[in-house]
Formats: structure tokens, sequence, C-alpha cells
């Protein structure tokens, strides 16, 4: 019945409407945010703690700088100077791999040359998914570079 | 104290500064210029590419090409100049001047007949024998210069050239090597350390053999009497007096020509050079001297 | 400003000796109420305008320090002009020259999987995606991430690295921080020995001798096995970063005259060998 009753009030009763054409200024309400808050001057305090085992710091090791690599860092590069002079220092770096030793080039370059040195080896027929992905790499980034980088004229 | 002994000063200023280490040590300030892409409301504009057109899109046309007309270098009808270039015998020019210029700093030792190799190892010519490079055209620029007494071996020499040596009372050969003797001519050093035999060095090609045995051009292969009917001619030719090289005090070094088989000065074809112990080693086996004396 | 600095530099005591000297050749001089040697030496290049530094030859064979001799070292090499900066590029060059940066990371093509679409393009609301290995997913390809086998080697010009070697040994002996010993004979081969000695000597805790042989004697090899900081170099080893890692350089005599001879033969001949720039082939 309720819903009925509301029909019927929807049917005869029409609110009036006034059109409000100018809104004033002074009309207007601020409106207060954060009503009640008073921020502080100093607004810390003390850092949340696990009330239990404390938070992990890693251990304090400090690095022994005289190690023999450490020692020793950089002996024999100036060997073509004070050596006898017919071994280039570049020969001496013995714990780089050959392939990249004194090589410096893009990604692409040094792939390349990666490539062309290991491709002599077992490597393709040992690690086939590694020399896949190898000439993966390799051709998408001749596509890159060749089809798809813009560069200027040449310098000369 | 000098004002200007800066090294000095520095150096006795450093004593009394904390040690120089890994921990203190800095580049000039300033020194490395960073490449950067202009920010902000001008110099985040166009970041120097330009406004419009193929400067801004980096689309540059090829070179050469005049968008859409013929361009300029198929305009030109061809003409073939360096036709069969690949097959030709180069001889890259080392003029008068320069010889006169390495004999006056001393970097070449004239009391000896000075070769191509000489020349190299004096630091101011050089040439590559795999690019059908075969050796030293001797050229004319500062023939009036030219004041020395040399015996002199080149690859190549014009009538004036010869002249302007022969004036001063020297003595000019033109010699033909092969590309392998010219290897070893170049680098002597490397050659040596592989501890080769020295070969032979090969008789010249065909259209080389006219040449090298024309005494006109003071070849290597020509009859020494003709050479010196030659010679006198020139200087009739050229209207200087010849001097007389019989009564020269370097006679002998004036007269030292090389086998037309040796490549070096005083080593014959078939002797081992041993750079490590100092000595030279000579085949005795008759097989062995037979080839390399053929 | 400018008079406060003015007045700091006189203070210093800057002494300038007259740049000329006469040379007696290659006398050996020994005064009669000590057993002193004082060397004047005659190299192959007289040094023209500056004068040759002395420094005393010192012993290893006591803990106390005794003096034995005088002996001279060529101002081309041993006191050349102290460039910082130079000193700098040598060892941002020593550290470049071997590093090669391992790290590394997979693209979405080399990551495992990801071959199937995961889900169909339309009709289920959700995104669109081809691949769950693409850079977008957890546990995708990384884009632009390191690649394995990124090298920075440069070669440093000739000259630079030659004038790296001649300023750094020059500081060194403008400090006081370099020596020449005799020899390298030690009477025991304790290592307290020679701590004690560079205790005594106020040299630094590190210590680098260097000597012209790559055979040292036996003491002081075995001293030097447990003492870390103190480190022994052949001439061909001796670096700019060692040297400035390093406290103190301690140079044998033989040592002393080899450095000098190798780099003043450099200084003096044609090296546009040297000087090219690097080629891969040429090593």
């Amino acid at each position: 019945m309720s819903f009925l009753g509301l029909r019927v009030l929807d049917v005869l009763w029409k609110p009036t409407v006034n059109i409000v054409r100018h809104r004033y200024h002074a009309d207007k309400t601020r409106l207060v945010r954060r009503y009640g808050y008073k921020e502080q001057i100093w607004s810390g305090g003390l850092l949340p703690r696990a009330l239990g085992k404390p938070l992990p710091i890693p251990e304090y090791r400090p690095s022994n700088a005289w190690t023999e690599r450490r020692a020793l860092f950089g002996q024999n590069d100036y060997i073509d100077i004070l050596g006898p002079g017919d071994l280039h220092p570049v020969k001496t770096l013995y714990t780089v791999p050959s392939w990249i030793r004194g090589v410096s080039g893009s990604e692409y370059h040094i792939l390349l040359r990666k490539k062309k040195m290991w491709s002599k080896t077992a490597s393709p027929a040992i690690r086939p998914t590694k020399w896949k992905e190898l000439q993966k790499r390799i051709s998408f980034l001749y596509r890159k570079l060749n089809r798809k980088t813009k560069t200027g004229f040449s310098p000369d | 104290m000098g004002s200007r002994q800066i090294v000095e000063k520095s150096l006795s200023m450093l004593r009394s500064l904390p040690r120089i280490s890994l921990a203190n040590i800095r580049d000039n300030p300033n020194c490395k210029k960073k490449s950067k892409r202009g920010r902000a409301q001008h110099g985040g504009d166009k970041h120097g590419a330009g406004n419009k057109g193929s400067g801004q899109r980096q689309n540059f046309m090829r070179l050469g090409y005049e968008t859409g007309n013929n361009p300029f270098y198929l305009r030109v009808p061809q003409e073939h100049y360096y036709r069969g270039h690949h097959l030709k015998r180069e001889y890259p020019p080392f003029t008068l001047l320069q010889l006169q210029t390495i004999i006056d700093k001393d970097w070449v030792d004239i009391s000896k007949p000075i070769d191509i190799a000489s020349i190299i190892k004096s630091g101011i010519y050089t040439f590559y024998p795999d690019q059908k490079q075969f050796g030293i055209h001797l050229t004319d620029e500062g023939l009036d210069n030219f004041s020395a007494k040399i015996n002199i071996e080149v690859q190549w020499a014009s009538e004036q050239v010869i002249a302007a040596i022969e004036r001063n009372g020297g003595v000019i050969t033109t010699a033909y090597y092969d590309p392998h003797s010219l290897f070893l001519l170049k680098n002597p050093k490397k050659f040596f350390e592989s501890g080769q035999a020295i070969p032979r060095r090969m008789i010249p090609p065909p259209d080389a053999i006219e040449y090298y045995t024309s005494a006109k051009t003071r070849g290597y292969l020509a009859d020494p009497e003709e050479i010196s009917k030659e010679r006198l001619k020139l200087a009739q030719k050229y209207g200087y007096d010849l001097p007389n090289i019989e009564n020269d005090p370097n006679y002998n070094m004036l007269c030292e020509r090389k086998d037309p088989r040796q490549i070096f000065y005083g080593l014959q074809p078939g002797w081992v050079v041993n750079l490590k112990d100092n000595c030279i080693l000579k085949p005795k086996d008759q097989d062995l001297l037979q080839f390399f004396n053929s | 400003m400018t008079s406060v600095l003015i007045s700091a530099i006189k203070r210093l005591h800057i002494s300038i000796t007259p740049p000329l000297r006469l040379y007696s050749s290659n006398v050996t001089v020994t005064p009669a109420n000590t057993n002193l040697t004082i060397t004047r030496k005659e190299w192959a290049f007289q040094p023209q305008y500056t004068k040759p530094r002395e420094v005393w030859i010192e012993n290893l064979d006591t803990v106390e320090e005794q003096k034995l001799g005088l002996f001279e070292l060529h101002p081309s090499v041993y006191a050349a002009s102290p460039r910082i900066d130079i000193m700098h590029q040598n060892v941002i060059w020593q550290r470049k020259v071997r590093w090669v940066s391992w790290a590394h990371t997979k693209t979405r093509a080399e990551v495992r999987g990801g071959g199937r679409k995961p889900w169909p393009q339309k009709g289920l609301g959700r995104a669109r995606h081809g691949s769950i290995r693409s850079p977008l997913f957890r546990g995708g390809g990384v884009v632009h991430g390191p690649r394995s086998g990124k090298s920075h080697f440069f070669m440093l010009p000739f000259y630079t690295r030659i004038l790296g070697l001649t300023t750094t040994i020059s500081a060194k002996l403008a400090q006081d921080d370099l020596h020449v010993v005799k020899d390298l004979e030690l009477p025991t081969d304790e290592p307290g020995y020679l701590e004690e000695l560079i205790e005594k000597r106020n040299w630094g805790p590190s210590v680098l001798i260097v000597d012209d042989t790559d055979y040292a004697p036996r003491n002081i090899t075995a001293a030097l096995d447990n003492l870390p900081h103190v480190n022994i170099m052949p001439v061909y080893g001796l670096n700019v970063y060692s040297m400035l890692k390093h406290d103190t350089l301690v140079l044998t005599i033989a040592a002393a005259e080899k450095i000098e001879e190798r780099i003043l033969r450099l200084l003096h001949s044609d090296t546009r060998q040297q000087q090219r720039a690097f080629q891969l082939d040429q090593v």
C-alpha cells in the first residue's frame, strides 16, 4: 500500500523549483578539510618495532684490501714500457676470456666475435641452447641496427 | 728563484702535502664534457634537429640523390681512366727533396749503399707490397737542391732524377723486387725471427724486363759497359761534367751492387740469420747451394 | 686572500739550486773518514736544464738505517711534473682495461616458455596478451637489461702511460716515499724482522719492493709470505696503481737504473710503432 501511496504523492505533489541565476561568492561556504586535526611541529617518534627479534641487519664484513689479487692488481700493465718491449699488456690479461680480451665494441660486435671464435670449438654441440640463443640475439641486433635504427650522414 | 721552474716548485710543495694515494687523485675539473640533450623552455625545443623535413625526421636521402633529377654522378659520361688498375704495378713516389732531408738529418747512412730497406728504416717512407706496390719511384721534386753523393738503388726513376744523382758523383740503379722480397725488405726483423732461409729474388715479369735491362734507365740487368756510355751521354745532354768515380775515395762503396738474386746487402740467398745467437747459418749441402745459386 | 697565499708559499722555503752542473764523468768518490760511495752518473741522454736528483743508498741487513752512499737519478724520470690528473687517468685505465661486466638478463625470447597465447584475444574482458614472458608479466623478459660480456676496454695513449709512470715515481720521490736500497739480502727469514724495520724507518705500513730480476733472495721471499701488505715485483711488473696503493716504494739500485734506462730510451727514440692506435691483431 505504501507503494501505491508514494505513486499517488508523486503524481499529485509537485515541489516548487527556484531557479538560482547567480550564486554569489558571499553565499558560498568554505569546505573545511581535516576538521579538528592539528599539525604538530615534531611528528616523529620511535620507529615501529617488532616486539620479538630485531630486524635483520647484515653482519659487517670489511673486505680484505690485501688479498693477493688486490695487492698485486695491475701488475704487468706497463710491460711494453718497462719490459723487453716485445710483449703487449693486453697479452697478459690472463683472467679475461680470450674472445673478449682487448675487445671494445657494441654488444653486436662482441657477439659476432664470440660466435666466430666459438664456432671452431665444441661449444655449439655441447651447449646447443646457448648457441641458438646467441644466433637469435645476433639476428635480432642485425635487424635492429640495420633496418630500424636511423643514422645520419657519415661525418666525412 | 726563477718564475718558471714550475716542476721544481710543485715537487717541493708536494713534500709538505699529504701522501698521494688512490684515494686522493682526481682528473682535472670539467675536463670531460658530457653531451647532454637540452631540456627546459628553449633548450628542449628541437634538440638541434631543426624544423621539418629530413633533418627533423632523420630520414636522410641517400648520398648523391637529387630528389628525382638525373644525379650528377650519372649525368657525366664514364671515362675509364682506371681500367685494369688492379693489374698494374704501382710505385709510390719518394722525392729527391725527402731524400736530401733524411740525408741532412742523418736518418740514413750515406757511407753505405742506400736501398729500399734503409729508406724504410728512416721512417719517412712506407709502402704496402700486398697492394701491388712494388717499391720506390724516385721523383724529381727538389731536384735543384739535391747535393749528396750516394749509391742508391730504387725501383723506378726518371731521366732527370738519374742526371741529378750522377751530377753529384753518385750512382743510381733501378732494380726489381718481387712482392715476397719486398715484404722481407720492409720488415727484415720479422722475417729473421721466423727462422727461414733467405729466398732468391725473382726475375722481373715480362712487361718489366725491358725497363730493368735498359742502360738508359740504369737497370740492374743492363750491361755495365752500356751504362758507363749512357752516363756520359746523359752528362752531355744535360750539360754537366761527369765526376770520375774511379778516383773517388769511396770507389768501393759506389761500385757495390746487389746480385740479381740477392735481396739484402751482405746476405746471400739460402742463409739463415739467427738473431738469438747473433750468427748466420750457411747451407753446405750441394743441392741447396745449387738451388740458391741458380 | 692572495697575500695569505703568497705568504704561505713563501713559508714553504722553496729553494732552487742552479740548473747547470759540471759533470765529472762516472767518478766514484770515497771520502777518507766514512765509507760512503758517491756515484756520479754519465747517462746516454744527459739532463739539460735540470739537475739530477740525489738519493741515499740504504741497507736492509740491519734494522737501523745505514747510509751506504749517494746515488744520482735522472730528472726526466724521477723529477717529472707531478700531474695528479695523469695518475688518475692511468688508474682508471688500469681498472677498465681488464673490466668485463658479466651481469646478464634474459630477454622475452630467452626466458623459457611463453610460446602460447595465454587467453583468447576477445570475449573474456581481460587485457590482450600474446605471451606470458612479455616484459609486462611477472617472470617475463627484461627490456634493455645488462647483457653479458660488456667490455670496458680501451688503450691509454702510449706517452700518457709513460708520463703516468714518471709522474708517479717523481711524486713518490718528492714525498720521501721512494727509497733506494743496495740489495734485498736479509739476515733472517722472520717476517717480524721486516715489520720492525719498516716500523723503525717510518716507511708506511704497506711497502712495494721492486727488483730487476724475477728471482728474489730466499730470506725476503719467505718473510714476505706472511706479510700481505708488503709485496715484491720485478721491474716489468711496476705500475701506477700498485705504486699508489702501497705507501712506500723501495727500489734496488739495479731496478732504479733499469727503470731509468727503459724510460729514457723510449723518450728519445722513434716510437711511432707503439703510438699507433691499438688494433686487436697487433698483439
